[in-house]
């Protein structure tokens, strides 16, 4: 076993005296200059987002290819794509919008089109990371609804179209709670101490103290925020976790309630058919996965094809269909089953739907806030 | 020149080193670069908050338990591997290291739901267990060492001169496994003070340490140049340990 410690002694062979001190100092100062000259620069100013122009291939091939979350695609999406436009779709997934920005980020993955969040869109267009969409190329931008051509993250759909929606809302079990589960006063029942849970996301879990305090959850209001940061301070007695892996915790009954997204709400009921999914009453958010293209993409004009095609009624509704999540296009309502359109959870009615806005961006110094006081929420 | 060994401690320590130094003294940025100029030094002001203490305090005790509770586990064990195996050593010495060879992040679900329905679970506890269970080979293997390299003969004469039992223990074998002892402690306690997987699947709403609110200051992406400096004063601390060791660390380590 000798040698498990030699490994150990390699950084102790030879002792550093003042001359190879100064060496390593000399070359940290060298690293850390040559570094600070291409690893940070002045925040970028202004409209980064410049007309994109002309949509072309910059390979001319007829392939596309997309980038997606797992489980969240109909089975015939990518042969109707193919049958309709001859263009031949590789297909890969990611788990989560951090693991995607890493690829996008490096510049060099190589797709034509990916689904970040509403949230993770809005970073992608401050960093210039996508393409303004060439609208000329998606006649059926028509079909979408109002509510996503106006939506604040990608006002008129300059970059991205959406693909899904859904709302941020409390998922519990019934088993343990009941039906009791209507708001966030649900957090004080006796069953749910120390097994609730909020999402580790600081616009999301601020929202439940904005919400419940009677507040707009896009307030940027300093003392609203202080007010949103001690009423999770004391919520924070009561549960039993932070974190926005809620599936497992609630399918294995670690957990009873959790904040949480509709569509993880849903696959858990898929896994323990006693987790349910409730719109608070006192209200919620929605949240949207949208199409963009990144900026160095090889087939750009493949990409609008593609997004054109989803954008067909039937296809749309094809789509809804198999993933159970809303749909954003307005036109692909009359082929979405009726049982999927009924449920109040998936489409929740007009008077519902006013009290669950998209997170809105608030500009740098007030996302700096809430950033700062989900940190304090968290270490308090 | 610059030997071989200087090269890799450059390219490998140094300038990740430097990259994350240089973060600390940059200005936050929301979008998708992280951390833009001017440089500034807010982000050691906003370590320097009181409210960090309490985490500081957390970390520094759940690492300090969890290097003791290693020490009580694996002495016996790495004296009796050294002391009475015999032919079995090797194949004891490869039962302490096999673990090693799944995943941590799988071992430590599997003690999540082991713990499961105990209540334990997302306990100050529950931290401390997953802790010493990651890190105990890294307190046995020094050890291992340290006993094995021991003359035994000083114990048998520390037993013919008089003393007993406990006597001997406290002053001969103490004594001359003291290296392995204080390298097996480092070992444990430098990376369980920096762990942030174990408090994040084991620990509850109160469990945050040091290394999870790093991880947190750069995963949600809220604020790189703290999470860089939390990281600085975390090296710099685990630099004062390190020299503090002294001598005697030093012919284990």
């Amino acid at each position: 076993m000798s040698g498990s410690v030699r490994v150990a002694r390699l950084w102790d062979g030879k002792r550093s005296n003042r001359r190879t001190m100064l060496r390593s100092m000399a070359f940290f100062a060298i690293a850390a200059h040559g570094l600070a000259a291409c690893g940070i620069s002045e925040a970028p100013q202004g409209d980064p987002g410049r007309p994109g122009g002309r949509a072309v291939n910059r390979v001319d091939e007829s392939r596309l290819n997309f980038y997606n979350w797992t489980d969240y695609i109909a089975p015939d999406t990518i042969s109707s794509f193919q049958a309709a436009t001859g263009i031949k779709l590789t297909y890969d997934n990611f788990s989560s919008n951090d693991e995607m920005e890493a690829k996008i980020a490096s510049g060099a993955a190589g797709y034509d089109l990916v689904v970040p969040s509403d949230n993770f869109l809005r970073r992608f267009v401050r960093g210039g990371l996508v393409r303004e969409l060439d609208r000329d190329l998606i006649p059926n931008l028509v079909n979408l609804e109002r509510r996503f051509v106006e939506a604040d993250y990608d006002p008129g759909n300059r970059h991205s179209v959406p693909w899904a929606w859904g709302t941020t809302g409390l998922a519990y079990s019934k088993t343990a709670l009941g039906d009791r589960v209507t708001g966030f006063s649900a957090f004080d029942l006796a069953e749910a101490q120390g097994r609730g849970m909020v999402l580790d996301e600081a616009r999301d879990a601020l929202a439940i103290g904005l919400l419940a305090l009677g507040h707009d959850p896009n307030t940027g209001d300093a003392g609203q925020i202080d007010d949103a940061t001690r009423y999770l301070l004391n919520l924070k007695k009561k549960l039993g976790q932070i974190s926005s892996d809620v599936i497992e915790p609630l399918t294995s009954g670690q957990m009873v309630l959790a904040q949480a997204f509709s569509g993880d709400a849903f696959q858990a009921r898929r896994a323990n058919p006693a987790i349910a999914y409730t719109i608070p009453r006192e209200g919620g958010l929605s949240y949207v996965d949208l199409l963009c293209i990144p900026k160095d993409a090889p087939h750009a004009l493949n990409a609008h094809r593609f997004i054109d095609h989803i954008l067909r009624p039937d296809v749309g509704a094809a789509l809804s269909n198999a993933v159970r999540y809303g749909s954003p296009n307005a036109a692909a309502k009359p082929f979405i089953d009726k049982d999927l359109l009924s449920d109040p959870l998936v489409y929740p009615s007009a008077e519902v739907l006013a009290r669950l806005p998209f997170i809105k961006d608030l500009g740098r110094e007030v996302e700096a806030r809430y950033a700062d006081a989900w940190t304090k929420v968290k270490t308090g | 020149m610059l030997g071989p060994a200087s090269v890799w401690l450059a390219l490998f320590f140094l300038a990740p080193m430097a990259l994350v130094a240089q973060y600390s003294f940059a200005t936050r940025e929301l979008g998708v670069l992280r951390v833009v100029l001017p440089w500034t030094t807010q982000a050691y002001r906003s370590v320097l908050d009181p409210a960090f203490l309490p985490i500081f305090g957390r970390t520094v005790l759940y690492a300090g338990l969890t290097t003791v509770i290693c020490l009580m586990l694996g002495f016996p064990l790495a004296w009796f591997i050294a002391r009475h195996s015999g032919r079995w050593r090797s194949v004891l010495i490869a039962a302490v290291l096999i673990p090693f060879w799944s995943s941590f992040l799988a071992r430590i679900y599997a003690w999540k739901a082991l713990l499961d329905d105990s209540g334990f679970l997302f306990t100050d506890g529950a931290v401390v267990l997953g802790l010493s269970y990651g890190f105990l080979p890294f307190m046995v293997l020094p050890l291992y060492v340290a006993c094995e390299r021991m003359d035994y003969r000083q114990v048998e004469a520390s037993y013919d001169l008089g003393h007993g039992r406990l006597s001997t223990f406290w002053h001969v074998v103490l004594p001359g496994v003291a290296p392995g002892v204080l390298a097996g402690s480092l070992l444990v306690f430098v990376p369980a003070a920096g762990d942030f997987v174990t408090p994040k699947l084991l620990g509850g709403v109160d469990q945050s340490t040091f290394g999870s609110v790093i991880d947190d200051q750069f995963r949600g992406g809220n604020n790189w140049p703290l999470g860089s400096a939390m990281a600085v004063v975390l090296l710099g601390l685990v630099a004062i340990v390190l020299v503090a060791r002294g001598k005697r660390g030093e012919d284990v380590l």
